[in-house]
């Protein structure tokens, strides 16, 4: 198990308060794939920034059903997605 | 607002938490085929009995990716590195990875050997259609008309000749009773999973397993997020995505 501490943000209660999302923001590189994967087009640009210092990503909690697709797709694992 | 977080990243035991964020490019097909690799490994608990071998070329970047027992040898010849692992340790799950350039082109007779011989390994090899680490030149793999830093007007066949298709070739060669060949894309890792699953499990048996990825390179393709999926749809237009050689009882 990892020791290590992460740096990121959270959005809490998406999917209808079913689950909390988060951006690791020390891993998330600023690619974009996850945005274009997402099935409710609900995944934007943020005003937090990643590891390069360019824009991180971020759901809109409302529309947002907690699918896990842009956790699944990030070549980086800097997406987690917590079913409550 | 940014703060340090109380949750981990969903990341396999079979990979290096220690690394923090991986040496690829943002968007780089090699993170999502290494992760998905990592997970399956967890699936099957091969995590001990793996060695992890990496190329020359983007692959290298992955020298401390996995939480494996890894090592990083020349182009192609990852693939003799390996199977001599193997053949010193029987039981070692071996796996061997790759580009397309150097398991394709510089070094494309270890993998036409050890696919003849059925040497007990899994080659993995990441077909982004051009040489990533050096600026993107042409590949074996590049696509017909597709623009490249060696082609700048777009690949002319008449001139290069056709492109390569690895599953093919190997399919061509393999055992089909020791042997699975695939090829999957980035495009669906859930699918990559269960190829991967099956290639590691037909590995466990002593047989021979050739897995081609269709992979994505950003920073030399020049493509956007969307361009990006685009490029890779064209890809698996051009390279079928399926099973070549499946031995019998893989699941
Ligand atoms: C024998 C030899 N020739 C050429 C090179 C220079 N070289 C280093 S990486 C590379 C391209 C690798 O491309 P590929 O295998 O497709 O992997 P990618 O970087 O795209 O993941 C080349 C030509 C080398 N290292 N060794
Ligand atoms: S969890 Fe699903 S709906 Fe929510 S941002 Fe990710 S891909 Fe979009
Ligand atoms: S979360 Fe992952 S896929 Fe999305 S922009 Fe960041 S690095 Fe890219
Ligand atoms: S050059 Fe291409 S293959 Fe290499 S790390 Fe960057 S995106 Fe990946």
């Amino acid at each position: 198990m990892t020791t290590v501490k992460h740096q990121g943000f959270k959005v809490e209660n998406v999917a209808k308060g079913k689950a909390d999302w988060y951006c690791f923001t020390d891993l998330c590189k600023g690619c974009g794939l996850c945005i274009v994967k997402c099935p409710k087009k609900c995944l934007k640009w943020s005003k937090e920034v990643g590891i390069y210092q360019t824009p991180a990503v971020e759901p809109n909690p409302e529309e947002c059903i907690g699918c896990g697709t842009c956790a699944l797709v990030c070549p980086d694992s800097a997406i987690k997605v917590n079913k409550k | 607002m940014i703060q340090t977080l109380d949750v981990n990243p969903d990341l396999a035991k079979a990979q290096n938490a220690e690394a923090g964020a991986s040496k690829f490019c943002p968007g780089c097909g090699h993170g999502m085929i290494l992760k998905t690799l990592a997970h399956t490994l967890d699936d099957l608990e091969l995590q001990e009995k793996a060695v992890f071998g990496c190329d020359i070329g983007c692959s290298l970047l992955s020298w401390n990716y996995m939480n494996v027992d890894s090592v990083q040898t020349h182009h192609g010849r990852t693939t003799p590195v390996i199977y001599g692992v193997t053949r010193a340790n029987p039981g070692t799950i071996g796996i061997a990875y790759m580009g397309d350039g150097g398991g394709l082109a510089i070094g494309s007779q270890h993998l036409v050997n050890a696919a003849v011989r059925g040497e007990n390994m899994l080659i993995v090899l990441a077909n982004n259609t051009n040489y990533g680490m050096t600026g993107g030149q042409m590949a074996p793999t590049t696509m017909p008309g597709q623009k490249t830093e060696t082609t700048p007007y777009g690949r002319d066949c008449e001139v290069t000749g056709k492109p390569a298709k690895g599953a093919e070739m190997v399919a061509s060669i393999v055992d089909p009773n020791k042997a699975y060949v695939a090829r999957a894309s980035v495009s669906n890792l859930r699918s990559l999973r269960k190829t991967f699953t099956k290639a590691l499990k037909n590995v466990e048996k002593g047989g021979f397993s050739f897995v081609e990825v269709l992979s994505i390179c950003p920073l030399n393709w020049i493509t956007n997020n969307e361009g990006t999926w685009d490029r890779l749809k064209t890809m698996e237009e051009f390279f079928d995505v399926k099973e070549f050689v499946q031995r019998e009882g893989l699941e």
